[in-house]
Parts: structure tokens; sequence; C-alpha cells
């Protein structure tokens, strides 16, 4: 008890030199988790899905690969820059970065480095993965890559499988 | 005294590279590989990806592109953001400051060179390796120091081993940026995306902005501008810079 008093004195000392109170607020736009079995977690390529909340880009000619926060990729064929076009949605969860050399993709997925063969997108190919090599994302606990308020993970309602856009109230959780 | 002398020459090398390309410096784009906007935490080098953590770096030998093995695994510091790699060079956005390491092109390792200090926040950075750029964000950056503002930082590597700060303008709340020659693209958020001249990097001149759209970050490719914001991409060319004129966005649904 007398540890955790002091713990946090010095959780609340710290925070007042080094970084300004975190007002929470009311009502805010943040990001919630989607749970899930295991089984949606596979890696495949969907239909064009909605643009929701884009997050980083990658450019390879002709396509444009926009993630959507740790859910994966549109897919957009810009072999016309004036008539861009979405043509498929690679799920990757909890996926953050990619980087893609010749017709291989290499993404995050979670903490583990996956290398895909994307040369047909109608039969992708996980050629290699290696896990756990991303531990300190600490992706269990936290959203990978986001910094701003979401919803607390739950670990009782099953495994984090991506996530959304959320009016959050009171958030309890940021980073 | 061997090495500083071959650091020297390697550093000469390198102007000599930025000097003579007319090619927008971007994230990736060498030899069979795509590219990243400034936030990227990815980069491929050769037969290397770098992989930025939230405290390290990974590196990981793609030399067999389909097996590719942990190389190595390198504490960089906390908060790191984002990685931004130019000639042997890396650059690294953390939340306390720019960190400068050199790249061994033979195992792919790095070594710190230097680092330049900031007001904890979030920021990118890019260079043409005399300069570098570096956005810092207070805006929806959660970590964000008491006293700290949005604002444009243009940094000298005149001395690679002593950055030091030549200007400053302030900002919304910058993001993600990309350089071309006398020209760097500045994400804003909602405040759109800037434009400056910086054929004076001692002077940042706000030459133009895009208004009414929101931009988080910026690929540069053939002169044409492909902006990402939280629902849209808009592309753009920017042959006739600072004007700039929208080739698309792309479609919603």
């Amino acid at each position: 008890m007398k540890t955790r008093l002091s713990l946090l004195f010095l959780l609340i000392s710290l925070t007042s030199c080094f970084e300004r109170m975190v007002d929470i607020p009311e009502e805010t736009i943040g990001i919630a988790p989607i749970y899930g079995d295991e089984s949606d977690k596979e890696i495949k390529i969907l239909e064009p899905q909605e643009i929701g909340t884009l997050f980083k880009i990658y450019y390879k000619f002709p396509y444009i690969y926009a993630g959507e926060f740790g859910r994966g990729l549109h897919i957009i064929d810009n072999s016309d820059p004036s008539k861009p076009e979405k043509i498929a949605f690679l799920q990757i969860l909890g996926n953050t970065d990619i980087a893609i050399k010749d017709n291989l993709l290499y993404a995050n997925y979670e903490n583990d480095l996956v290398a895909i063969d994307i040369s047909d997108l109608d039969n992708i190919q996980i050629v290699h993965t290696l896990e756990n090599v991303f531990a300190s994302y600490s992706g269990d606990l936290f959203p990978i890559g986001y910094n701003g308020f979401f919803e607390c993970i739950d670990p009782t309602k099953g495994t984090v499988i991506g996530w959304t856009e959320k009016i959050l109230v009171e958030p309890q959780c940021w980073r | 005294m061997k090495t500083k002398y071959i650091f020297l020459l390697s550093l000469t090398f390198l102007f000599a590279c930025a000097e003579d390309s007319q090619s927008p410096v971007g994230n990736g784009g060498n030899g069979g590989s795509g590219q990243g906007g400034s936030l990227a935490r990815f980069a491929i080098i050769d037969d290397f990806l770098y992989t930025a953590g939230e405290n390290e770096l990974n590196i990981f030998d793609i030399s067999d592109p389909t097996a590719p093995e942990l190389s190595a695994s390198t504490f960089i510091g906390a908060g790191v953001e984002t990685l931004f790699p130019f000639g042997n060079f890396m650059f690294f956005g953390t939340q306390t400051g720019m960190l400068i390491y050199e790249r061994n092109p033979e195992d792919g390792n790095v070594t710190f060179i230097s680092q330049y200090e900031h007001i904890t926040s979030c920021d990118p950075v890019v260079t043409d390796g005399q300069t570098a750029y570096v956005t810092l964000r207070v805006t929806g950056c959660r970590t964000a120091a008491a006293g700290a503002t949005d604002v444009l930082e243009s940094i000298s590597l005149d001395d690679i081993t002593a950055p030091t700060i030549l200007d400053f303008k302030e900002m919304n709340s910058p993001q993600g940026l990309g350089l071309d020659g006398d020209f760097l693209f500045v994400c804003d958020s909602s405040a759109g995306l800037a434009v400056f001249d910086v054929s004076d990097p001692a002077n940042l001149l706000e030459v133009n902005r895009i208004e009414g759209i929101t931009a988080h970050d910026v690929i540069l490719s053939n002169g044409t501008l492909l902006v990402i914001g939280p629902d849209n991409i808009y592309q753009y060319d920017y042959t006739n810079a600072p004007e700039l004129s929208l080739i698309s966005q792309l479609e919603l649904q």
C-alpha cells in the first residue's frame, strides 16, 4: 500500500514536471478495440472497402497502399493518377507499417513480421513469418503507433483483432 | 583519425550525390522497393529492412527475400516515431529529438553520430543531407510537454556531429513532410498543405497553401504529390511549384 502510494506520488510529480496533466475530455473522438476469435485474424484479400481512418501511405507504382489503422491496406490502382481506383483490401489485423521490395510485401502482423507475395492479388501467399520480433510494440496493451485516447482493452472480451474510430466518453486510456 | 577521415570522405561523397540528384528526397524507393511517407517506421535499403519500434531499431537481412532474418536489434531511445534513411545515414524522429545514425552498407548495422534535442512533442524528419527539416506537433500529441508549440524547424547539418537550428515557423498542427529541391511540402492537418521555399533554409518562406483539405502525410514521386488525410488521398502536380494543380482525389465509396 505504502509503495503504491509513493509510486502514485512519484507518478504525479513526474507528470507535473515533464508532461502537462492530461485533461480527460467528457467526449472525444478516439479509437476502440474490435474483439474477435483467432480465426478472424487471417491475412487475406477482401473486396474493396469503404475508407475509414487512413493512417499510413506507401507507393509502389502502379499501386498506392493506404493503411487503415490496425486493419490492413486499401490497394489502389494508380496507373492513371487522374483516376485512382480501389481494387482490393488486404486484411492484416494489427498492422501499422509495411515496406515492399519487388513482389514481396513486408508487414507487421501485430508482433510478427510477415512476408507476403503479392504478385497475384487473387492468390496472395504468406511466404515467411518471423514471430515476436516486435515485442516492444506491446500491441496487446496499446494500439500500435497511435497517440491519443482509446477505449481500454478488456482482455475478458477476447482477442483484439483491430481498432475502429469511436466517440469516447471520459476515456481512461491514452498514450 | 582514420575513422574520422573515412567519415569525412563519405560525407563528401554524400553531398556530391545530393547535389547531382534532382530527384525528390523520399523514404525508400531504391532498387525495386517502394516509397513510404515521412511518418513511416519501415524502410528497405538494399538487402536490409529497417523497422523502428517504440525504442529500438530492428534490422532484417532480406538478401534471401522470401526468408528474412533478424540480424540485429539496436536500442535507439525512448519514443521513436519515424525513420528516414538518407545515403549512409539514418535519421530518427523521436519524441525528444532528432537522432542521426550512420549506416554500414556491408552489415547494415547503425552507429550513433549525434542528436538534436527539442522539447517533447511528435515529430517526423526529412533531409537532403545538408539541412534537416522536422515538424514538432503538440496538437493531438499526448506526450507533448508543457510549453511545446506546433512548429516547423530547419536544422543545419554542416557539422553532422553537431546539428544546429537555422529557422523555425509556427504551424497549426504539422505532421508529415516531403522535400524536393527548393520546395518543402508540409502537411498541417486541418489547416491543409503548406508549401515552403527553402532555397535559403535559414529563412523558411511559406509560398503557398492548399486549404480545405486535411493532410497528414505526403509522398513525392515524379512531380506528383500524394497527400493522405484521414479519409482521402489527393494527388497534385507540383512541377510548377509553388503552384499545385489537383490531379485527382479518391472516390470515397
